[in-house]
C-alpha cells in the first residue's frame, strides 16, 4: 500500500467533512431565510451582506454560552450522548459518490470516501446506529420531557426504519447492485425517481422522520415536551445535536439524490452534451473529463431536496403521535412492500423479454397501489370514531 | 432446478399454510358469534389436506428434495398423515372449549404446530431440523398459555416455554458439535462421515447425549418428563390431548430419523435409550398410581407410553421401527380418544377429577363407552389398537434378544391396567351423590360427537384389522434411510 | 507484525473488555451499551475475515434494532439499577470452574487439532465485488430456500402468539 493512497482517502474525508460542516452553518441561513420568505417575513439579513455572516455569529454565541449539567444526570453518558449522534450524521455521508470515476495525475480516483460493495448496507447500518445518541440523551438527562424525547424519537425511529430499508432494496433492485456507484450509473438514462415515483415520495416521506423533521418532529415537540430530548442541553452541546440533525437532513437529501435522483449524474436533458459528466473538455492543450460537473449537480440536487424539507415544516402542522405510528406502519409499511413487489415484478418482466419499455408497469401499478392507500388514510380521517382509538 | 416433486413433497405443508393464511384473513370479517365456524373450516380443511395429499402426494422412491433439506419418503409421508389426522380431530375439540373455540388464533397456532411437525418427520438436514422443531414448539408454548385469566394454563405456557428453551438449546448444542465434528448438516452425509472419520466414538457419545435431552423432552421420557404433568393439567385440554399424541410422535419421527441415519454404527445409544425406556415406563406408571385427577393421570400415562415405544427404537431393526411406527399410530388414535373424552366431560361438569366420573356410564352411556374403548386399548387389551401395538412393540424386542427389556415392559403393563381400570371402576361401577345420573346428562356437541365416534371406531379398527395399517407403517420403516 | 494482526489485537482487547464491561456494570444501561460496543468489535472482526455483508448485518440487527429495544424496554421499566437478584450458595464457584473447563477444552482444541486444520485461506477476492452477495443470496434462496421461507412462518406465527398472550380481551 503506497502512502498516495493515504493522501488520497485524507483529501476525501476532508472534502466531505468539510462540504457537511460549512453545508449545516448555511443550511441553518437557508432553512431561516426561506421559512421568512414562506412566511412573508425577512428573516436574518444583518450579518454580513443578505445575513451571509449569521451563521458564524451564531457559533460564536453558542461556543462562548455556559454549559450546564443536571446535578442528578448521568454525567458520562450526558457527555457522550451528543458526540454520539453527531458522529453518524458525518460518517453516513462516507460512501456516497460525488464524481464519476475518474483518472487524474495517473491514477484511478473514485469519488466517495470508501466505494464498498455493501455501500447500501452501510447506510442501513450507520442510520440504525443513529437513534442511540438521542435515546442516551434523553436518558442521561434525568429528566422526564428528555426522557419521553427520547424514548419517542427510538420508536419513530425503528418503526420507519422498516419502510426505508424497503426503500434502500427498490433502489437495489433497479440498479441491481448495493453500490451506490454502480446504483448512480444505472440511472444514466432515467431517474429510479421517475421508474419508482411512490417509492422515492415514500423514501422522503420516512427520511423525515428519521430525521425528526417536521411534520415527524416529535421527540422535540415544544408544546408537549418542552424541547424533548435536548431540553437539558445547552452551549456547545446543544450546537453539537443542532449540527447533527441539520447534517442529517444535508446527507440524507444526498442518500436521496443518490438513490432515486441520479446522484451526481447530470439531468436528462444534459446527457450526450457537454454538461455531461462523462463528456470530454478539450481546453488548449489539456484534454480532460468533467468530473467536476459532479459535485455540482449533486449540490444543485440536495439544494433542492432541501428546500422541500423547509417547504413541508412551513405548511404543515405537527402529526399526533398515534397517527404518526399507525402512519408508518399501517400504511406506509405496506405500501413500501407492494413497491417492492412490483419493482421486482417489473424488473423481472423486463429481463425475461429484455425489453426496457416492460418497466413501465412499475410506475403504473405502484401508483395505483399509492392510491390506494392515500384512499385508505382519506377514509380513516373521515371516520368520526378515529379520535376516540 | 425446481421440479414439481419439490411442490409435491411439501404439498401438505404448502395446503396447511393456504389454510392457515386463509383461516387468518377470513376470521376477522366473521360476526363474533359465528367465530366458533373456524373450526369447522379447519377441520374441513384439515380433511381436505389429508384427502388431497393421500391422493395426489403419495411418495414414490425415496428422494431427497430443496438441496436435502427434506426427504421425500413414506416413512416422512405417514407420519404426516398422522398429524394430519390428530390436527383433525383436535380442531373438533377446540371448538366447543369455552377459551379456544372462538378465536381464529388458536386454529392457526394449530395449524402451524402441524406444519413444523410435518416437516419434523421428513427433515433431512439439521437446519431444518431446528426450524421444524421450533415451529413447533412455539405455537404450542403459546396455545398452552392460551387462558390468560387462567394461572394453571399460565403457569404451563411458561413451564413448556422455560423446559422447551433450554432443552432445545442443548438440542442446538449438539447440532453444532456434529457439524464441528463432520462439515456437513446432511444426516446421510453426516452418518458416512462419521463412519469413515477418525474413531471419535467418545465425543460422540456426549453429541448423542445431548440430542437426547432435546429429544426426551420432546417425547417426554425420563428424566426429563417433569414438564409434563404440570403442563398437561394446566394446558386447555384440546392442547394437552394434541401435545400428548402429535407432538410426542414427531419427537419420536424425528429419534428414529435422526439415530438410524446419523449413528447406524455406534453401538452406545441403544443401551443408553433401553435404560431411558425402562426407567420412563417404571417411573411414568408407578407415578400414575397415586394420581387422582385424570388428566395428570393421563400425562404419566403418556409418559408411560413413551417407554413403551422407546423398546421398539432399542430393537434396532426393522421390525423395530415398524413397530414404533405402529405403536404411534394406535397411541395417537387412543389417547386422543381418551383426552377427547375427558373434554366432553369437564365441558359440562367444570372437573376433571377421577372420582367425579362416578355414574358416567349412566349420565352418558355413549361417553362411557368411549371411555371404555379408550382405557382399555392404553391398557393394551383386546380388540384395541393398543393391544396390537404392544404385543408388536414386545415381539420387536423378544425378536432382537431384549428379553429383559420385553419382560419389564410387559410388567409394566400389568401395573398399569390396575389405574386405568380403577378409572372404568368409577365410570361403570360407582354411582353420583343421590344416585339421580339420569337428572345429570351430559349432552355431547356435534363436533365432539363427530371426533369420538371417529377416533372409537379407529380404535377397534387399529386392534382387529390392524394387517393394513401394520403394511403401512412397515412401509414407512423401510422407506427410513 | 502485519496491519491485520494489530488490527485483530486491538478488537481482541475492546472485545473482551466491553463483554466484562456488560457482565460487571451495575447500571443495565451501561451493560446494553458495552453490549453495543461489543457488537461493533465483533462487525469489525467479520471484515477483517472478508464478510462484509455480516458484518454490517450485524450493526443494522443486533446494535441498530435489537438493542435499541433492550435500551427502550430497559428505560421505559425504569429497570436501570435492579435489586441484586438470589444468587444460589456456590454458583460463583460453579461458574468460575466451568469457566476454566471451557478455557481448557478450547486450549486443548487448538493445540491439538490445529495442525489438522491448517491456516484458513482469507477470501480476499470477495472483499470489494458483489460475489459474496451474490453468494449468499444463492445459498439463501436455493439451498436453502426451504429453511428462509420457514423462518418467514415461524416469525409470523411467533407475532401472533406475542399478540394473543398480551391483549387482553375487549372490556376484561
Amino acid at each position: 500500500m503506497d502512502w498516495t493512497i493515504w493522501v488520497e482517502w485524507l483529501i476525501k474525508s476532508l472534502f466531505v467533512v468539510f462540504a457537511l460542516l460549512t453545508g449545516f452553518a448555511y443550511l441553518t441561513l437557508y432553512e431561516r431565510r426561506a421559512l421568512a420568505k414562506i412566511q412573508v417575513r425577512i428573516g436574518p439579513n444583518r450579518a454580513g451582506w443578505q445575513g451571509l455572516l449569521q451563521p458564524v455569529a451564531d457559533a460564536v454565541k453558542l461556543i462562548f454560552k455556559e454549559e450546564l449539567t443536571p446535578a442528578k444526570a448521568d454525567k458520562l453518558v450526558f457527555f457522550w450522548a451528543p458526540i454520539i449522534t453527531m458522529v453518524p450524521s458525518i460518517v453516513i455521508a462516507a460512501v456516497i459518490p460525488f464524481g464519476p470515476t475518474t483518472t487524474l495525475f495517473g491514477r484511478t480516483i473514485v469519488f466517495s470516501v470508501a466505494n464498498i460493495n455493501v455501500g447500501v448496507l452501510f447506510l442501513m447500518a450507520v442510520a440504525s446506529i443513529a437513534v442511540y445518541g438521542i435515546v442516551l440523551a434523553g436518558w442521561s438527562s434525568n429528566n422526564k420531557y428528555a426522557m419521553l424525547g427520547g424514548l419517542r424519537s427510538s420508536a419513530q425511529m425503528i418503526s420507519y426504519e422498516l419502510s426505508l430499508g424497503l426503500g434502500f432494496v427498490t433502489a437495489i433492485l433497479l440498479g441491481n447492485s448495493m453500490n451506490l456507484h454502480d446504483i448512480v450509473d444505472a440511472q444514466r438514462n432515467v431517474w429510479f425517481a421517475v421508474v419508482q415515483p411512490v417509492g422515492a415520495l415514500i423514501f422522503m416521506i420516512v427520511t423525515l422522520a428519521e430525521v425528526n423533521r417536521a411534520p415527524f418532529d416529535m421527540p422535540e415537540a415544544e408544546q408537549e415536551l418542552t424541547a424533548g430530548y435536548h431540553s437539558e442541553y445547552s452551549g456547545m452541546k446543544f450546537a453539537l445535536f443542532f449540527m447533527a440533525e441539520y447534517q442529517k437532513m444535508i446527507a440524507i437529501s444526498m442518500i436521496a439524490a443518490t438513490l432515486f435522483f441520479g446522484g451526481y449524474r447530470e439531468f436528462w436533458f444534459l446527457k450526450d452534451t457537454f454538461l455531461s459528466v462523462d463528456a470530454i473538455w478539450n481546453i488548449g492543450p489539456w484534454q480532460f473529463q468533467a468530473w467536476f460537473l459532479g459535485p455540482i449537480y449533486m449540490l444543485l440536487k440536495v439544494v433542492v431536496l432541501l428546500f422541500f424539507m423547509i417547504w413541508i415544516r412551513a405548511t404543515w402542522p405537527r402529526i399526533r403521535y398515534d397517527r404518526l405510528m399507525s402512519f408508518g406502519w399501517k400504511v406506509l409499511l405496506p405500501l413500501s412492500l407492494a413497491v417492492v413487489f412490483i419493482s421486482a415484478v417489473g424488473v423481472l418482466v423486463a429481463q425475461q423479454f429484455d425489453n426496457n419499455w416492460y418497466l413501465a408497469i412499475i410506475p403504473i401499478f405502484s401508483s395505483v397501489a399509492g392510491l390506494v392507500a392515500v384512499g385508505f388514510v382519506d377514509q380513516a380521517l373521515r371516520r368520526k370514531s378515529y379520535a376516540s382509538h | 432446478m425446481y421440479t414439481p416433486t419439490m411442490l409435491l413433497a411439501i404439498l401438505p405443508e404448502i395446503l396447511l399454510l393456504t389454510l392457515g393464511v386463509i383461516l387468518l384473513v377470513v376470521e376477522p370479517f366473521w360476526k363474533a358469534e359465528n367465530r366458533r365456524n373456524a373450526g369447522w373450516l379447519t377441520f374441513g380443511g384439515l380433511l381436505a389436506a389429508l384427502l388431497i395429499s393421500l391422493l395426489f402426494a403419495r411418495p414414490a422412491d425415496p428422494q431427497t428434495v430443496f438441496g436435502g433439506m427434506l426427504r421425500y419418503d413414506w416413512y416422512g409421508f405417514f407420519f404426516k398423515m398422522m398429524f394430519l389426522f390428530a390436527a383433525a380431530a383436535t380442531s373438533l375439540f377446540m371448538m366447543d372449549h369455552e377459551k379456544l373455540g372462538r378465536r381464529g388464533e388458536s386454529y392457526l397456532l394449530l395449524l402451524a404446530t402441524t406444519l413444523g411437525m410435518c416437516l419434523m418427520a421428513s427433515s433431512a438436514d439439521l437446519v431444518m431440523l431446528y426450524l421444524a422443531i421450533e415451529t413447533t414448539s412455539i405455537p404450542l408454548y403459546v396455545l398452552s398459555g392460551f387462558m390468560l385469566d387462567d394461572k394453571a394454563s399460565t403457569e404451563a405456557g411458561f413451564k413448556y416455554l422455560l423446559y422447551g428453551a433450554v432443552t432445545s438449546a442443548i438440542l442446538l448444542y449438539g447440532f453444532s458439535l456434529l457439524f464441528g465434528f463432520t462439515g456437513t448438516t446432511n444426516l446421510d452425509t453426516l452418518g458416512n462421515a462419521l463412519a469413515a472419520g477418525p474413531n471419535m466414538s467418545g465425543l460422540v457419545f456426549g453429541v448423542i447425549l445431548l440430542l437426547l435431552v432435546g429429544l426426551g423432552f420432546k417425547i417426554s421420557a425420563v428424566p426429563f418428563h417433569f414438564w409434563a404433568p404440570d403442563v398437561y393439567q394446566g394446558a386447555p385440554t384440546p392442547v394437552a390431548g394434541f401435545l400428548s399424541t402429535a407432538s410426542k410422535a414427531a419427537g419420536f419421527a424425528v429419534l428414529l430419523r435422526l439415530f438410524f441415519a446419523a449413528f447406524p454404527g455406534f453401538a452406545s445409544w441403544p443401551s443408553i435409550l433401553a435404560v431411558v425406556a425402562t426407567l420412563t415406563m417404571t417411573i411414568g406408571n408407578l407415578l400414575a398410581l397415586p394420581q387422582t385427577n385424570l388428566k395428570r393421570l393421563l400425562a404419566y400415562s403418556s409418559i408411560a407410553h413413551a417407554g413403551y415405544a422407546l423398546i421398539g427404537v432399542v430393537a434396532f431393526s426393522e421390525l423395530g421401527r415398524a413397530s414404533v411406527v405402529f405403536y404411534l399410530l394406535a397411541y395417537i388414535a387412543t389417547n386422543l380418544l381418551a383426552f377427547g373424552a375427558v373434554m366432553a366431560f369437564s365441558r359440562i361438569t367444570g372437573s376433571d377429577d377421577i372420582k367425579d366420573f362416578s355414574g358416567l356410564s349412566r349420565r352418558s352411556p355413549w361417553l362411557g363407552l368411549a371411555m371404555l374403548a379408550a382405557f382399555l386399548s392404553l391398557a393394551g387389551m383386546p380388540p384395541f389398537g393398543g393391544f396390537v401395538a404392544k404385543v408388536i412393540v414386545f415381539a420387536a424386542a423378544v425378536d432382537k434378544g431384549l428379553y429383559v427389556l420385553a419382560i419389564i415392559g410387559i410388567l409394566n403393563s400389568i401395573i398399569a391396567v390396575y389405574y386405568y381400570l380403577n378409572v372404568l371402576k368409577f365410570v361403570y361401577l360407582y354411582r353420583m351423590d343421590g344416585e339421580n345420573e339420569e337428572a345429570h346428562p351430559i349432552p355431547l356437541t356435534r363436533p365432539y360427537a363427530i371426533a369420538l365416534v371417529v377416533l372409537a371406531v379407529g380404535v377397534v379398527l387399529l386392534g382387529t384389522l390392524f394387517g393394513p395399517w401394520f403394511d403401512w407403517s412397515n412401509l414407512a420403516a423401510l422407506n427410513l434411510f | 507484525m502485519s496491519i491485520d494482526l494489530i488490527l485483530f489485537l486491538i478488537l481482541a482487547v475492546v472485545a473482551v473488555a466491553t463483554a466484562l464491561g456488560m457482565l460487571l456494570s451495575k447500571n443495565a444501561v451501561y451493560s446494553a451499551l458495552f453490549l453495543v460496543l461489543n457488537f461493533a468489535a465483533i462487525a469489525v472482526f467479520y471484515l477483517l475475515l472478508g464478510a462484509p455483508f455480516i458484518a454490517i448485518s450485524q450493526v443494522t440487527v443486533y446494535a441498530g434494532a435489537i438493542m435499541v429495544l433492550f435500551l427502550f424496554v430497559i428505560m421505559l421499566l425504569g429497570a436501570e439499577t435492579l435489586a441484586p437478584s438470589k444468587v444460589l450458595r456456590g454458583q460463583g464457584w460453579a461458574a468460575f470452574g466451568l469457566a476454566v473447563v471451557l478455557v481448557a477444552e478450547t486450549v486443548y482444541l487448538l493445540v491439538s487439532r490445529h495442525a489438522a486444520v491448517g491456516v484458513i485461506a482469507r477470501p480476499d477476492a470477495f472483499l470489494n465485488t458483489m460475489d459474496s452477495l451474490r453468494e449468499i443470496g444463492k445459498a439463501l434462496f436455493i439451498q436453502y430456500l426451504l429453511p428462509f421461507e420457514v423462518t418467514s412462518i415461524l416469525l409470523l406465527v411467533a407475532m401472533v402468539g406475542a399478540i394473543v398472550l398480551t391483549r387482553r380481551e375487549k372490556g376484561g
